[in-house]
């Protein structure tokens, strides 16, 4: 029997919301390498109405009110004409075409919609809400990326990121970021009660609007729907009872979001929670939440990723830590250069500004390191030997030769040093004062010079 | 040393070229990918896996900055240094 079929009747028999989806997902499997082509030649266009209003009404113990069965019967002969679209790629290359697919795929999330608003579709159902935005948006982008295609072979000779080619790019992706946030207002809006609301499916539809948003560069446009999520909080579920898919990657996006509005103090919390409830196995999305988690931590604490931590994540390895020693180490050369060097990925990834902040932490590990050279003063009636805390700014000019590798010829300008001293003594990173006229550092006493580092 | 100085128009620079940048948009492979499960009990989120790899501490963040080998290397290091300072001023 007709994998498709299968799926929706047995979807339909069980009151599967897995199942149904299933039906409407698009592509062939494993099992069922030709999945959709048995289910497109299993009627015509002329009868694809007749032979679903059939089949569907066959299904043995479920009798769909009539007007939710006329809307499952549109909705799969929609889904029966995007079908035929897709086995073109297969049957007929040269006249099958993702934007074909995609406006054909809109109708069925248009019929979708209108069945949730209109003919009272059960809450289980949800999941094909989700399959349907999920290919929405899939589809839309390979339209885009094929209208593009086709312009600039059409016209050659033109600048790659010329405006005329740029404009309109995102077309399909723009209007189903559209349709995509009708969806999000079905789920929101839902007056149900509590167990048979679509507010259960909020956050998905959240993250396929921020993927689409993220996609067409219109993350302001995230913060939208934010605001939408927040004033209807209380009517929301508990973030804990949604399923972690949803809300780790919900997570994730809020995260990124603050971190791109250099909110970095809100973005490690949501961060950190995506990390702590990911599936253990999702090694790329681990990988994406700490590319942001890791300079987030930087600023917040001004401590180092452990090596642990970037040892599964070659591609983390290979970003953050010539980075990291550097910061360890206190070299302020390798710093720059480092920065230098990564900073083409560094400004994609839009990650360069919080990690420029790790120069100061560089700075504080060198003068650091002038610390602890200084050692011990003289026990006196028998107290423990407590560490020199009056330091000659000249140590710290010495230190900072070292760091940038200052050659022979060029002078410290002690000035310069002492202005360096009390930034981070402004910002916390150092605990002291600067006594001018000894041309003195009288740091704190009692492990407190350095906040946080032990000394 | 004029180290500071260009650090902050290099700091500008990088800050005005991100604005520049946010048009560019992250690439395909960098987008966040669907889990190939709706939902997982607690032992297989990453913080049941990292505590059951690392005993019972979560070892994500380095503790401590010491680093007794080098800290001799860097006490004879600065004394030379701190010489030129001297002779230079």
């Amino acid at each position: 029997m007709d994998s498709i079929l299968k799926d929706l009747e047995e979807g339909q028999r069980l009151g599967s919301g897995p199942r149904l989806a299933a039906a409407l997902t698009p592509v062939d499997t494993p099992e069922y390498p030709d999945r959709l082509k048995s289910f497109y030649n299993f009627t015509n266009a002329a009868q694809v109405s007749s032979s679903l209003r059939y089949y569907l009404s066959q299904i043995r113990g479920v009798k769909l009110p009539k007007q939710e069965l006329h809307a499952w019967v549109d909705i799969f002969s929609a889904y029966w004409k995007v079908v035929g679209e897709l086995v073109k790629f297969e049957e007929s290359p040269s006249s099958a075409s993702w934007v074909n697919v995609y406006d054909s795929w809109k109708d069925v999330a248009n019929l979708l919609i209108r069945a949730y608003s209109n003919s009272g579709f059960d809450n289980w159902t949800i999941p094909c809400l989700y399959v349907v935005g999920k290919y929405l948006r899939l589809f839309a982008s390979k339209a885009d990326a094929e209208t593009s295609s086709q312009g600039s072979a059409a016209f050659p000779d033109r600048f790659q990121d010329d405006i005329t080619t740029d404009f309109g790019k995102n077309a399909k992706l723009e209007e189903a970021a559209r349709v995509l946030n009708r969806m999000f207002t079905l789920c929101l809006n839902d007056r149900a009660p509590r167990e048979d609301s679509r507010k259960w499916g909020i956050y998905y539809m959240t993250n396929l609007l921020f993927k689409t948003y993220f996609k067409i560069n219109a993350v302001g446009l995230s913060k939208n729907l934010l605001r939408a999520l927040n004033a209807q909080s209380i009517d929301l579920p508990d973030m804990e009872d949604f399923p972690r898919s949803h809300i780790v990657t919900f997570k994730y996006f809020v995260g990124v979001i603050c971190f791109l509005d250099e909110n970095y103090a809100e973005a490690e919390e949501h961060l950190a929670y995506a990390w702590t409830y990911c599936h253990k196995s999702a090694i790329k999305n681990k990988e994406l939440i700490l590319t942001y988690l890791v300079p987030c931590h930087l600023v917040n604490t001004h401590t180092l990723p452990s090596k642990t931590l970037l040892h599964d994540f070659p591609r983390l390895e290979k970003l953050y830590r010539p980075l990291c020693d550097c910061i360890r180490k206190g070299d302020l050369h390798g710093f720059d250069a480092a920065m230098s060097a990564g900073e083409e990925e560094f400004v994609k990834r839009r990650i360069y500004l919080p990690l420029e902040r790790g120069r100061d932490i560089a700075l504080r590990n060198l003068f650091r390191k002038v610390f602890i050279a200084g050692g011990l003063e003289e026990a006196k009636d028998e107290q423990p030997p407590v560490r020199r805390t009056r330091i000659p700014v000249a140590e710290f000019a010495a230190a900072l030769r070292i760091g940038t590798h200052a050659d022979e010829r060029s002078r410290v300008d002690i000035d310069e040093v002492e202005c360096l001293l009390s930034n981070l003594i402004y910002k916390g990173l150092m605990k002291g004062y600067i006594a001018r006229e000894r041309g003195m550092i009288v740091l704190s006493k009692g492990g407190a010079a350095f906040p946080g580092t032990g000394v | 040393m004029s180290n500071n100085q260009s650090q902050d128009s290099k700091a500008a620079e990088a800050s005005q070229q991100t604005q520049q940048q946010k048009p560019t948009i992250l690439e395909e492979d960098d987008e966040f990918e669907d889990f190939p499960v709706d939902d997982w009990p607690e032992n297989e989120t990453e913080q049941a896996a990292g505590a059951t790899a690392n005993g019972k501490d979560l070892h994500l963040w380095e503790e401590s900055w010491d680093d007794d080998d080098a800290a001799e290397d860097f006490s004879k290091q600065l004394k030379e240094e701190l010489k030129k300072v001297d002779s230079s001023r």
